[in-house]
């Protein structure tokens, strides 16, 4: 609650001119933004284009921002149109896991994987992993509920769904999550969690 | 599709009311399979909570506040609406009505004496409606129009 009344106390400020303040809202939320960019994007360059895009379209909106809802959630929204309009741009492909190409990477990396021995430290790294080779909504949709900390609903207005829809996709990620830690490590996976 | 894992998942974020929980609850306590995929599922739901957060490049705030040193400092929305004018409208309205009220008595043979309640209202139509009050309120009309249509257009840029 007092993060979303200091986020609002800036707000107050960089609209009646002290534009400068706005650095503070872009270091408090750049990280998870960047994180959400990166869901989309698959790399660290576009994903980084796609946050700052964002930052920039949300100060110059700054002044609709009706102050009914967390300003995070309305962020995020503009993150998703941002990087939905910048994957439209780059026609990326966005096939899933079960594309067969995919599934030859996957299998390289999981024997060089089991070449090495097992880190319990690595576990985010294979998580991480895993949720890049989700689909862009279930990634999405996780990177929102558990980085995000988002609610099904706030989740459902970013990304222009209703909640019980998202509570269904949640379900379903979660599911596609389980089962791609499994195909990545295998036995360990037990091990990790 | 409601099968156990969703219902331990809901379970897990706390969707339940107090009936299901301790329907799952007992579940959990008594069924051996139910037991070792919830905590299969409890991990699961540690780990992605223990997700670290991905870190920008350290020229991305320096970026972003460059980007936007060009552009006009952000004004509230309510504060880009002049109630001056809305209210400057409204007079407008008001006096014309007035004028044409007070037209219309001016050039009506009401009768006050004696209470009489018929009312003559000898009104020359020929002479109120000219061409020129046409034009007037065609105007008017046309002004109303584009202030709509500007404010139609402001709220579909501000939402893009």
């Amino acid at each position: 609650m007092e993060q979303t009344n200091t986020d609002l106390m800036l707000i107050e400020r960089i609209l009646s001119g002290q534009t400068d303040q706005y650095s503070l809202l872009v270091k408090r939320h750049q990280r998870f933004v960047f994180t959400l960019a990166l869901r989309f994007a698959k790399n660290r360059e576009d994903a980084e284009e796609i946050a700052q895009d964002c930052f920039v379209k949300a100060y110059k909106a700054l002044g609709t921002f009706k102050q009914t809802s967390k300003f995070s959630t309305w962020l995020y929204t503009i993150t998703y149109t941002t990087a939905m309009t910048f994957l439209r741009k780059k026609r990326l492909d966005t096939l899933s896991i079960s594309d067969d190409e995919t599934f030859i990477q996957l299998e390289n990396h999981t024997s060089g994987f089991m070449a090495n021995s097992y880190e319990k430290k690595d576990s985010y790294k294979f998580l991480n992993e895993a949720i890049t080779q989700l689909s862009i909504d279930d990634a999405a949709v996780i990177t929102l509920f558990y980085q995000g900390e988002q609610s099904l609903e706030e989740i459902g207005a970013t990304l222009g769904m209703a909640p019980n829809t998202i509570k269904v996709k949640l379900h379903r990620a979660r599911q596609r999550l389980k089962e791609k830690l499994q195909y990545l490590l295998k036995d360990e996976v037990k091990e990790l969690l | 599709m409601n099968t156990i894992e969703q219902q331990l998942w809901d379970y897990i974020d706390g969707n339940l009311d107090a009936a299901q929980q301790k329907i799952i609850q007992e579940k959990i306590n008594n069924d051996v399979e139910v037991n070792l995929l919830y905590e299969e599922l409890l991990s699961l739901n540690l780990s992605f909570s223990t997700l670290d957060l991905e870190e920008p490049s350290m020229s991305f705030t320096r970026n972003i506040m460059e980007s936007i040193a060009l552009e006009p400092a952000p004004v509230a929305l309510k504060t880009k609406v002049n109630i001056n004018i809305v209210y400057g409208i409204a007079g407008c309205f008001v006096a014309a009505l007035l004028a044409l009220v007070g037209y219309v008595l001016y050039h009506s043979n009401l009768q006050f004496s004696s209470f009489d309640t018929k009312v003559n209202l000898n009104i020359d139509w020929n002479e109120l409606i000219s061409p020129f009050t046409i034009y007037g309120f065609l105007f008017v009309d046309l002004v109303i129009g584009l202030v709509f249509l500007d404010y139609l257009l402001r709220k579909k840029a501000a939402h893009k």
